[in-house]
C-alpha cells in the first residue's frame, strides 16, 4: 500500500514536472536584463527608466508579448551606480541568459557593461546620452534617449533663433555630461554664426559659485546667453547665487534639470530655457503616458525618464516585428535600421546613424515653477555636432 | 573692495566649515568615534526643513524642528549603533560610523525618493542686500551671523555650565570624569545632541546655499569637516573651528590664482596645501589636550 502510494506520488511529481518544463517551452520567453542603478549617484535617472520599462513590458506582454512572438521577462540587478559592481550585474545577467540588456544611465559604467554585452553579441540600450558611448563599445551598443549632440544642436537652433549672438559656457570636467554637451552646443551655435565669449569651470557638488558669478559680472560685455549643462545639486546652488547677486543674463539648460527640484526653486529658475526629450503637450503620447504611468504606480511622472525607459519596451517591439525573428543578432540588426518609430515621446530613427537616435528635442522654458512648452526641434545630420 | 568681497566668501564658508568640524570634534573628544554619519544628520535636518515647510509651518519654527530633529536623531545613532560598541577600537568605530552613513543614505533613496527634493526657502534668503555700493548675499549674511551666534552659544554652554565643564573635562579624560561621579551616558549623550544641533544649523546654510536635499548630500560636507577637523588637530574643538576656516580661507582663496585649466584641480591644490600644513603641524594647529596618566 505504501509503495502504491510513493509510486502514484512520484508519477504525480513527475507529471507535474512535465506539464510545467512544456508549458515552459510552449510559451516562449524574451528575458532581458536590466543593470541598473536602483541606489547611488545614477538612481535619479535609472530609477525612473526601470519604473517606465516595467511599464512598457506590462502593456507589451498584455498585447501578446514582443513582436507577438514571446512573453517578456526581466530580471534587475541594482548596479548601486558603481562600475565594479556594474560590470559583475551584467556579467550575472548574461550568464542567467538574457537576450537583451540595459545597462545604467551614464556612459562610464555603461561602457564596461557593454564590453561584456558585445562580446556576448547581446544587444543593449540605456538611458545615457553621451554620443561617444556607441563607438566606444561596438555595434551591439544603442543610444535612445536625445544624445548630447542631438540636444545642443536644438539648442543651438533656439539660441540663434532668439537672437542671441554671445554665449558663456559653463562646465565640469567631472563627467562627459557637464564638460562636453556645453561644447557641442559651443560647435554648434559658431556653426549657425554664434560666439563663444567665455567659459568657466566648477567641481560637482561644490557649494559656493561666488567665483564664477564674479567672473559673470565682470565680463564687458555681458554674453547674451549662459549655456551649462550642470543639475542637481549644483545648478540650483549656481542659479540661486547668480541671481542673487543680481546677474540678469538669459540660461539655457539641458535635460537633467527637468526635475520637481529644479522647477521648485521659485523666482530664480523663472525664465530659464532648457532641452527635453518631449513635452506632454495636450493629445501627445506622453501625456498620455504620463497619465496612465500615474493610474498604474499611483504617483506622478516626475521626470522624462519614465517614459524614456516606457519607449524602449515599445522600440524593442519594433525591432522584433521588423526582424521576425528574436535572435540577438538580428533584432541588433533592426534596431539599427529602424526609421521614423512612433513611441510615447516621438518618431526615433536609428537608419543611417551610429545607433545615436535622431529624434524631436522640446524646448521648455520655466515660468512660475512650471515648465511651459515653446517649440520641437529635430536636428538635421548636418547640425549635430560630431562627437 | 574685491578683498571684503573674499572676506565674506570666507567667513560663510569657513563658517559652515567649521559648524561641521566642530559637530565631528565634539563626538571625536569624548568618545573617540569619527562619525562619518554627521553627513547624514544633515540630510535628516534637510528632509524635516522640506516636511515642515509643506506643513505650512512659519520658518523659524521650521529651523528649528530641523535643529531639533537633527539633534535627537544624533543621539538615537548613538544609542543604536555606537553604543553597543562602546569598547570598540577608533579604527571599528569609524567603519560602523560608515555602516550607518550607508544605511540612512540607502532608506532615504528607497523611502523617500532618489531624486533630490526643492526646498522652497523664503525668497528674500535668496536676495542680496547693498551697503554703499557693496553687495553682500542674505545667504553668507545669514551664514556669519548664525556661525557666530552658535559658537558664542557653544562657548557659554561649554563653560558656564556644569555639564559643559563636565563635557570639557571628559574630552580631556574621560576615565576621571566617570570615577568622578558623572554620568558617563549622559555626556556622551549631550555631546551627541550638540553634534547633531551644530549638523542641523550647518544643514540650514547649506541648503540655503544649493536650493535641494537629496539622499547623497551628506557626503561632501562630513569630508569637509573631516580635513578641518585634522587641519585643527584631531578631538580639539577650537582648533576644529579655526580649521574649518582655513580651508574655507584656501577653497576660496585660491579661487583668483585658478585658471579654466587649473580650476579643476582646486580640490587638489587644497588638499596639497593641507599636506604641507601637516608636515609643519603634525598635530594640527591647535592639538587637543590630553590628560596623561603614568
Amino acid at each position: 500500500m505504501n509503495k502504491l502510494r510513493y509510486a502514484t506520488a512520484l508519477a504525480g511529481v513527475a507529471a507535474i514536472a512535465l506539464s510545467s518544463t512544456v508549458g515552459y517551452l510552449s510559451a516562449a520567453e524574451y528575458k532581458i536584463g536590466a543593470a541598473m542603478a536602483q541606489t547611488g549617484a545614477l538612481a535619479p535617472y535609472d530609477q525612473p527608466g526601470l519604473a517606465g520599462f516595467k511599464l512598457g513590458i506590462k502593456d507589451l506582454n498584455a498585447k501578446g508579448g514582443i513582436g507577438g512572438m514571446a512573453t517578456v521577462t526581466l530580471e534587475v540587478i541594482d548596479t548601486r551606480s558603481d562600475t565594479a559592481a556594474t560590470v559583475n550585474a551584467a556579467q550575472k545577467l548574461i550568464d542567467d541568459g538574457v537576450q537583451f540588456l540595459i545597462t545604467p544611465g551614464d556612459a562610464d559604467p555603461s561602457i564596461a557593461a557593454g564590453q561584456i554585452g558585445q562580446a556576448a553579441g547581446i544587444p543593449m540600450l540605456n538611458l545615457a546620452g553621451s554620443p561617444s558611448l556607441t563607438p566606444a563599445v561596438g555595434d551591439y551598443m544603442f543610444i535612445s534617449y536625445p544624445s548630447d549632440t542631438v540636444q545642443s544642436a536644438a539648442l543651438a537652433s533656439y539660441a540663434t533663433e532668439t537672437g542671441y549672438k554671445t554665449a558663456f559656457l559653463l562646465k565640469s570636467p567631472d563627467s562627459a555630461y557637464t564638460s562636453k554637451f556645453p561644447d557641442y552646443f559651443g560647435e554648434a551655435f559658431k556653426k549657425k554664426g554664434g560666439s563663444v565669449v567665455g567659459e568657466a569651470s566648477y567641481s560637482m557638488g561644490q557649494p559656493d559659485f561666488s567665483a564664477v558669478v564674479s567672473q559673470i559680472k565682470g565680463l564687458a560685455p555681458q554674453p547674451d546667453v549662459i549655456m551649462t549643462t550642470a543639475y542637481e545639486p549644483d545648478f540650483p546652488a549656481f542659479i540661486k547665487q547668480l541671481r542673487g547677486a543680481g546677474v540678469k543674463i538669459p540660461v539655457i539648460e539641458s535635460d537633467a534639470i527637468g526635475t520637481p527640484t529644479v522647477y521648485g526653486l521659485g523666482s530664480v529658475v523663472d525664465g530659464v530655457v532648457q532641452s527635453s526629450a518631449g513635452f506632454p503637450t495636450p493629445g501627445s503620447g506622453m501625456e498620455a503616458f504620463n497619465k496612465r504611468f500615474k493610474e498604474e504606480t499611483g504617483h506622478d511622472a516626475e521626470t522624462s525618464y519614465e517614459a524614456a525607459g516606457y519607449e524602449w519596451a515599445q522600440l524593442l517591439d519594433a525591432a522584433a516585428r521588423k526582424a521576425g525573428s528574436l535572435e540577438p543578432a538580428k533584432i541588433r540588426d533592426a534596431l539599427a535600421s529602424l526609421e521614423d518609430v512612433q513611441t510615447v515621446l516621438g518618431k526615433v530613427t536609428y537608419a543611417g546613424t551610429e545607433r545615436v537616435a535622431l529624434r524631436d528635442v522640446a524646448i521648455i522654458r520655466i515660468e512660475g515653477g512650471k515648465p511651459t512648452f515653446l517649440k520641437l526641434y529635430r536636428p538635421t545630420k548636418e547640425e549635430i555636432p560630431n562627437p | 573692495m574685491e578683498f571684503v568681497q573674499y572676506l565674506v566668501n570666507i567667513l560663510s564658508l569657513g563658517g559652515i566649515y567649521a559648524l561641521l568640524a566642530l559637530g565631528l570634534a565634539i563626538v571625536f573628544s569624548i568618545v573617540g568615534l569619527i562619525n562619518f554619519a554627521h553627513g547624514e544628520l544633515m540630510t535628516i535636518a534637510g528632509y524635516l526643513i522640506v516636511l515642515s515647510l509643506s506643513f505650512g509651518l512659519p520658518l523659524p519654527v521650521v529651523l528649528l524642528v530641523a535643529c531639533l530633529g537633527a539633534a535627537l536623531s544624533a543621539v538615537l545613532m548613538d544609542r543604536i549603533a555606537f553604543r553597543p560598541m562602546r569598547s570598540a577600537s577608533v579604527t571599528t568605530l569609524m567603519i560602523t560610523s560608515f555602516g550607518v552613513s550607508t544605511i540612512c543614505k540607502v532608506l532615504f533613496q528607497n523611502g523617500v525618493s532618489a531624486r533630490g527634493r526643492a526646498v522652497a526657502l523664503p525668497e528674500w534668503m535668496s536676495g542680496t542686500l547693498t551697503f554703499g555700493g557693496f553687495q553682500i548675499g542674505m545667504v553668507p549674511l545669514t551664514s556669519i551671523v548664525l556661525t557666530a551666534l552658535a559658537l558664542i552659544g557653544l562657548d557659554i554652554f561649554l563653560r558656564k555650565t556644569t555639564l559643559g565643564v563636565a563635557m570639557r573635562a571628559a574630552s580631556e579624560d574621560f576615565v576621571m570624569v566617570s570615577l568622578l561621579g558623572l554620568r558617563a551616558n549622559t555626556v556622551i549623550a549631550t555631546s551627541f545632541a550638540i553634534s547633531g544641533l551644530l549638523a542641523g544649523i550647518a544643514a540650514i546654510l547649506w541648503i540655503s546655499q544649493r536650493g535641494s536635499v537629496d539622499p547623497l548630500m551628506g557626503f561632501t560636507p562630513v569630508l569637509k569637516a573631516f580635513i578641518a577637523a585634522i587641519i585643527g588637530g584631531l578631538g580639539s574643538l577650537r582648533g576644529a573651528v579655526l580649521g574649518g576656516f582655513v580651508l574655507g580661507a584656501l577653497e576660496v582663496g585660491s579661487e583668483p590664482f585658478l585658471t579654466i585649466g587649473t580650476a579643476p584641480y582646486r580640490d587638489a591644490i587644497v588638499l596639497l596645501a593641507v599636506v604641507l600644513l601637516l608636515l609643519v603641524k603634525p598635530d594640527g594647529l591647535l592639538p587637543a589636550v590630553r590628560g596623561v596618566r603614568s
